[in-house]
Parts: structure tokens; sequence; C-alpha cells
């Protein structure tokens, strides 16, 4: 069976003016599994947002390979982005469209059969509860409506993998609640879901398995209870910083 | 490329574009309203010139031996006789007495006088002379030359006749050879010769407004508001998201054209603009199709040229920056029409927009070479598909894409001066295009120009942002190899430029009259040299480098790299001398005055260079010297000893602070 994420010595290398030659990832390696939900736990500026958008084909690798559904994402980014939904902070909708407009267009150009676009939209509509005002422009609804119709958004297509990048962020509680509740459905309904956070709780509720990444590299990567065997710490905070600080 | 995929992004852009408030303003409302208000303004103030005029009184003093013979003589002419000008009935010559005529013209008391030079009494033929001086650089005194030639011309003849009838033949001396001209061109003709020269321009800056808007909403808009990243993460691709970006910029760009032409179609109807009596346009059953043949690819490059702008910035803002380049870039091979003897079979026809302003000026005159039509089409087409190819890269580019700054925009210090300089200077471009209509003397036009614009709004800049002037200005020692290798650089530096514009000459040819013209404007009569040394040379050298190597260059540092800095510092140098065909060699000597400003880190050698090159140019043209039409080996000569200059400066460097690195 294709593992629905290959990920083998994944590198990227950036100029940067002030401090020059920066290494934001460094070879890094993992495999998600089918119906996982699979965690990218780092402080900022560890490598995640990087790491996810070469998956998601918009930064190019400098060195090592993505595979996504067996498809590689320099050679096929045409059909790596087919399968998957990504989701971040710095993906911003559409101030001047609907919710129902921004998802019909997802759901368009992701390639959803055309015939089954309207079903598709008023079915994400009734999902996410987005009924009352899915005829607002989104530049007049709240924080908490936009990230409904982002998350209908990145599923409209109705993807096999979804990408969140530190989805919470900015969020109030109760909306960040409402997040990780919408992606332990997605989990149930057998999707594959790869969800970067730098917040603990987040990772301890939600992930199946957990990488740690720091400074471009992944310092390991288990289950929970696989990472609490090899620390012996309980908490996802101490297991963090105990493999953090053996770094240095 | 997938159709449904490009139709769903391309109804998604028209959809942005039509919900975009300020776009649609900027692009329909406004142009619909100032357009043909612009025209009503215009029409209303030559009208009120025009009546101005008509009653204008020529005010001139007669001196010299038989000052009053010739005084009886101009007086003695019938008005309805000396009308040598355009201008109307009421206008007259009225003499005044003036002790000095000299002074009484410099202080602007009379408009001319007239020099009865000679004998007192007439010896016979060619002993005496009448010498008319006026100051070419005044409208009025123009004028007035040209009426009091007029009535001298009418008064001899008045003489010659009766002197043929004293002598018992009665002759009408000015009908002894009538002339007749008849002029055998039909209205259409003459409206089309007319209209063909300016259809492009007006046609390209009525796109260019009407899209620019919704171009650098497209793209950099995108970018800057985080929705790129949102379709670069979809299963569109690249090319498909350019394509529908490209016709909606297109669409955009035609459908506010056919607006305003429809506007300005409306105005005329209802009276507010008028036509010149007479004037009519051609249109044959060719004509149409022709002009689609030229536009449609035209308005493709417009689209595919403001979609490359913004897919190559970060943010909108920085998109702003490039507009008037675009803009100045875009309309001014435009322009290539008014050139004279450029036929549309030469190399004009490989030159993007002048092509098509040329192969449009020929169609309206009636001329249809539909072979070279369709070479102009297909050049033009060439050149959009080439801008394209290069958005799609630049959708692919990391540094820009992931760019844009979410920090609100510092409103004092240098970063806020480099955010607005593109602003501050296209400010200063619109105040010397505004002077250079209402100033009618060539010192005027020129003290306003340096001192007001370029001098004063530079130290405006400094004053409003609160900038170290030193470092603003660029006012640095330099060692003095450096001084010298400058004021050796002057005379290599003006012959390659000549070089430069000789070359420029073989694809957007300037007739030598042209130049002529303008050689004669430069050195207006009754200016003496070493005033225009200083209007000329030393003003400009001092104004123009502050301005352009110390504001220009110190706003623009950190946002390009030195070599694009300094090719457009030295752009934006040539657009700001307007005159069209001298843009190539001006851009020249800016990008040569902005190396050394890099290398130096100061503006001083470049003041030295400024001021010997105009100095150098003006001696040429007092004393005709051949400086375009030198032999190659002089031109190879000179490009090898500026070369050698530079090196020296390069040796002797002491780079300007705080650059971007020469390369990635």
């Amino acid at each position: 069976m294709i593992s629905p994420v290959e990920v083998v010595g994944l590198t990227k290398t950036f100029e940067d003016e002030a401090r020059g030659l920066v290494e934001a990832v460094r070879g890094i390696d993992f495999e998600c599994r089918a119906g996982e939900v699979f965690g990218l736990l780092g402080a900022n500026g560890a490598g995640k947002t990087t790491t996810l958008r070469m998956l998601a084909t918009v930064l190019r690798p400098t060195a090592g390979s993505v595979r996504v559904l067996g498809h590689d994402a320099v050679a096929e980014p045409t059909e790596v982005r087919r399968n998957l939904g990504f989701h971040s902070a710095s993906t911003a909708l559409y101030p001047r469209l609907t919710p129902r407009e921004t998802i019909e267009l997802f759901a368009r150009i992701g390639g959803y059969p055309p015939k089954g676009v309207k079903a598709r939209v008023d079915a994400l509509v009734e999902r996410f509860g987005i009924g009352s005002y899915q005829d607002v422009r989104v530049e007049r609804l709240s924080s908490g409506m936009k990230q409904k119709v982002s998350v209908a958004r990145t599923l409209a297509h109705d993807p096999p993998l979804l990408v969140f990048d530190e989805p919470t962020v900015g969020l109030d509680v109760l909306n960040a609640l409402e997040m990780v509740e919408i992606v332990q459905e997605l989990r149930a309904e057998g999707k594959t879901v790869i969800y970067s956070t730098h917040i603990m709780s987040e990772a301890e509720k939600l992930c199946d398995r957990i990488a740690i990444l720091h400074r471009g590299l992944i310092l390991a990567c288990d289950t929970l209870e696989g990472l609490r065997r090899a620390t012996g710490a309980h908490y996802l905070e101490d297991i963090f910083v105990h493999h953090v600080r053996g770094v240095g | 490329m997938r159709r449904e995929t490009v139709r769903a992004l391309l109804a998604h852009e028209l959809r942005l574009a039509v919900r975009d408030r300020r776009a649609v303003a900027a692009a329909v409302l406004l142009p619909l309203v100032v357009m043909p208000a612009t025209l009503l303004a215009v029409r209303l103030s030559t009208e009120r010139v025009d009546r101005a005029r008509a009653v204008t009184l020529y005010r001139y003093a007669v001196t010299g031996p038989w000052a009053d013979e010739l005084s009886r003589t101009l007086q003695a002419v019938p008005p309805e006789r000396d009308a040598g000008t355009a201008d109307g009935p009421e206008a007259r010559l009225m003499e005044v007495p003036a002790s000095d005529p000299e002074a009484s013209l410099r202080r602007g008391e009379i408009e001319l006088f007239l020099e009865a030079a000679g004998p007192a009494t007439d010896t016979g033929p060619h002993a005496r002379r009448v010498r008319i001086h006026f100051p070419a650089d005044r409208d009025v005194s123009r004028d007035g030359a040209a009426r009091a030639k007029a009535a001298l011309q009418e008064a001899w003849l008045a003489r010659a006749e009766a002197s043929l009838r004293q002598r018992g033949l009665f002759v009408e001396a000015r009908e002894a050879f009538p002339v007749e001209s008849r002029d055998v061109a039909t209205p259409a003709d003459r409206g089309g010769a007319a209209a063909g020269r300016l259809l492009t321009a007006l046609v390209l800056f009525l796109m260019l407004t009407g899209a620019a808007g919704t171009a650098m909403d497209v793209v950099a808009g995108e970018k800057e508001r985080g929705t790129l990243e949102t379709l670069l993460t979809t299963a569109a691709r690249r090319s498909e998201i350019v394509a529908a970006k490209h016709l909606a910029i297109l669409a955009v760009a035609l459908v506010t054209m056919l607006l305003q032409v429809g506007s300005l179609l409306a105005w005329l109807s209802l009276g507010l603009i008028r036509l010149p009596p007479g004037f009519a346009i051609p249109v044959s059953a060719a004509t149409v199709p022709a002009l689609l043949l030229l536009f449609l690819p035209l308005a493709a490059l417009v689209a595919a040229g403001l979609l490359l702008v913004s897919g190559r910035v970060r943010s909108y803002r920085a998109a702003q920056l490039f507009l008037l380049p675009v803009f100045l870039g875009g309309l001014v091979p435009a322009l290539a029409s008014f050139l004279p003897g450029v036929p549309l079979r030469s190399a004009v026809a490989l030159v993007p927009v002048a092509n098509v302003s040329v192969a449009v000026r020929e169609v309206m005159a009636g001329r249809f070479d539909w072979a070279m039509i369709a070479l102009v089409a297909l050049v033009t087409s060439a050149a959009a598909a080439g801008a394209t190819r290069l958005s799609t890269a630049a959708l692919s580019e990391e540094e820009s894409l992931l760019g844009g700054s979410t920090a609100p925009p510092p409103t004092d210090g240098p970063a806020a001066f480099e955010s607005r300089v593109t602003a501050w200077f296209a400010a200063m471009w619109a105040l010397l295009f505004l002077a250079s209509g209402l100033l009618t003397t060539l010192r005027g036009q020129l003290l306003f120009n340096e001192l007001v614009v370029f001098l004063g709004m530079t130290l405006a800049m400094a004053r409003r942002y609160r900038l170290p002037l030193r470092e603003f200005l660029a006012l640095r020692a330099v060692p003095p190899p450096v001084l010298l290798a400058a004021l050796l650089a002057i005379a290599p530096g003006i012959v390659v430029a000549q070089g430069v514009f000789r070359l420029a000459n073989l694809f957007l040819p300037v007739s030598s009259g042209m130049l002529k013209e303008l050689a004669e404007a430069l050195r207006p009569r009754g200016v003496p040299p070493w005033q225009m040394f200083l209007l000329v040379a030393v003003l400009p050298a001092v104004c123009e480098e502050m301005a352009f190597r110390g504001a220009l260059l110190y706003g623009l540092r950190r946002r390009l790299r030195p070599a694009a800095l300094a090719l457009f510092v030295g752009g934006v140098f040539g657009f700001f001398h307007f005159a069209y065909f001298r843009l190539v060699p001006t851009a020249f000597l800016g990008v040569l005055l902005t190396i050394l400003a890099l290398l130096t880190g100061s503006i001083l050698p470049g003041m030295l260079l400024h001021a010997g090159n105009n100095a150098l140019a003006l001696w040429a043209a007092e004393h005709d010297l051949p400086l375009d039409r030198l032999d190659p080996w002089v031109y190879a000569a000179s490009a090898l000893a500026l070369v050698l200059c530079f090196w020296i400066v390069y040796r002797c460097r002491t780079p300007y602070p705080g650059l971007r690195p020469w390369r990635r």
C-alpha cells in the first residue's frame, strides 16, 4: 500500500540578506500513515512551515524528495496538489467573495467533478453551519466564521490528505477548540492529516504520531507513548524540552 | 492547460475586479468624467488664449539713422494687410518711444525693436537694411516680429508699385505672379493623418490607466493579502493561473478603453468637445479589421506587461513603484508615429509598440500594407507571449512569492521615504510637464525646473522625512584621482553617448530638422554665453545630481540591486528630459552618473562629469561639431577611454553605503 506522504532527505536552503545562507530544513525523513493525524511539533522558526510548503509544492526542495500518494512533488506538482488540502494562517480567503462562491471556486479548480460541485458546496455549507451567512462577503465575517469558511474551502475538492499549518494561531479559545474538533472529525472520516503546531496540548490531544522538529532537524518521531517511554517524561512539554536541550 | 480551470479562474478574477470599488472608480468612473472634463478645460483655455491674442498689442521701437522714415513706412501699412501671424484681427503693432531699445526689450517694455541700419539717405540697392530684434523665447515677441516682417514686406510692395506707376507702368506687384495653393487632401485624409499619429498613444494610455489597478491587484495585491498562496496550493497550474489573470486584465483594458471611447463620442455629440472644422476620420471596410489586428495584440502586450510587473514585486506598494516607468516606457514608443520619414517597412516593425504606432498611422492614412501589418501583429503577440511566460516564471519565484509585509508602514525617517520616493518623483515629473506648457521662456523654464522642482523638492523630501542631509545627498569627499577620472571622462562620455544615440537612431530615426530645432531652442538669442553656461551646465549638474543621484538613489538603494539601480535611476533621468529622441543618450549619461555615484558613494564627481558634459554639448552645438557623425573608430576609442576612466574610479572606489549585494 502506498503511504500518503513519504519525505526523504528533505532540505531547503534560503539566501537571507541579513543572515546569509540559511538552512531552514536539513535533510529530514518521515512518513505518514493512512488515516492518522501526524503532528509536526516545533518552536517558531523550526522549519515546520517550510516543510509543509515544500509538501504543498509552493516551495521547491533544495535536496531530497516528497511523495504524496505516490506522486513526486517536483515532477508531478499538479497531482500532488489535487490530493491535498492546505490550510494555514497565511492562506487567506478572498475578502470580496462570499463563502458559497469561495467553496465553489476551490471545488472547481481543485478538480471536483463539475456536475457534483453544487451538491458538494451545499454539503459543506450544511456541515460547517455556514448557511446563514453563505451569501455575505467574507470581509464582513467574524474570525470564527472565516475559520469555518477556510476549512470548508480546504475540503472543497475532497482531498484524501489535509495539511494544517498552525491553524489555531490568532483564534480565541472557543474557535481553537472547534478547530481541534474538526480535525478529530476528519480523522474519523478516514482522512490523513498533517498537523503542525507549537502548542503542546493540541499535539497531545490530536496527534497519533508526533515529529519534534528543531532548527530544521527531526529530533524524534513516535507516538506519544513511544516518546514518553524513550525520555521517561510524561508531559509532551517535558519531552520536547528534553530533546531540544539535548541538541543545545 | 485545462479550459474548465481557466474558465473558473477567469470568472473569479472578473468577479473580483468588478467588486473592487476603488479599481472600478479609478478605471471607469473617474476617466469617464475626468478625460472629457480635461478636454473641455483645454478647449476653454485655448479659446481664452486665442481671445487674448486677438487683442494683443505688439509694442515696438524704431532706432537707427533713418528711423523716422522706417517708422512712417510701417505706420502707413493698412492694418488688414499686416496680418503675418495666426492671431486675430484686433492684434496691432504699436510704436512706443524708447531711448535705449535694448534696455526696454530686456525690461519687457517692448516686444521687439527695429533697427534702420545703413545711411540716412537711400544710396542704392542693398545699402539699407532693417534688423528686427526680438527674444525668440517669448511667444508674443516671436509673433510680433513675424507681424512686423509681414508689414514691412507689404510696405516694400506698395512702394514698388508706386515706383512703377511713376514710370507709367500700372502693375499690381503682388498680382505679377499670383501663387495659389490647393490642398488636394480631403478632410478625411487630413483627419486620418492627424488621428493616425495620436491613436496608438491614446489607446495605449486608456488601456494602461484602465487596467493598471486590476493588474496590480491580481498578483501583487494577492501576495499582500495572502490569497496567492491559497491559490498556489490548489490543483490549478501556474500557467492556468497566469492565463486567467492575463485574460482578466486584457478584458478590463478593452472594456475600459471602449467605455472611454464611447464617453468621448458622447461628449462630442453633446458638443462639449469640438473637433476642428472640416475634421473627418476615414473608415473603410479594411480599417476596422486592420486596427483590430494591431490593437488586440497590443492590448495583450499591455496586459502581459502589467501582469509581469505585478508578478515580479512583493507588494501592491512595490508594484506602484514600477507603474510610472511602465507608463512612460509604453507611451514613449507609442509616439513613434510622430517621427517623420519612418516607414513601416523598416527596423521599426520589430520594435513592439513603436511598430503598432507607425502601422496605425499608415492604416489611418489609407495605406494598407497587409504583410507588414501581419508582421507587426506577430511581433507584438510574440512580445506579449514572452511577457506572459516571464509572469509564469515570476509566480514560481519563492523570494517574491512569500514576501509582503504586514507591519504598518512607517511615516517618518528613511524607511518612510523609501516607500514614497517614486511618488515624489512622479509628482516632480508631472510638475515639470505642467511647467513646460506654462512657462514660455527657456530661461524661466530652466530656473523653475532646476531650482523649484529638482532642488526645492529634494530639500522638501529631506525636511519632510527628517533625513540626514549629508547622507541623503551623498555629499562625501572623494580621492583626487576620482575627480581627475571624472574630468577625463567628460569628452569620451559625450562621444559615446552620441554613438549610443546613433545606434538607437537605427531603430527610431530622428529627422535632422527636429535635431536642429532642438539645438536652436537650446541657444536662444539674446542670452549671454556665461548665462547659458550657468543655466545649462552648472545649475543642472548641481540640482539634478542632488535629485537623481542624491534623493532617488538614496530612496531606492535597498530596493534594487546595484545593476538594476543604475539602469532604473538612469532611465528615470532620461524620462525627465522629455524629448523622446533624447531619451537613449540621456538615459545613457544617467546610467554613467549613477555608476559613478555607486562606486564613489558621492555625487560630487557626478556633478563634475554632468557639468562638463552639458558645457561640452553646448559648446559643440554652438560650433556645429558633428559629434553624431564621427567615424566608428572614434566611438570605439572613446568607449575605451571611458572604460579606462571608470577603471580608475573602480580602483579608488569608496562604494555607496547600504546597498544590496550585487548578486544573489
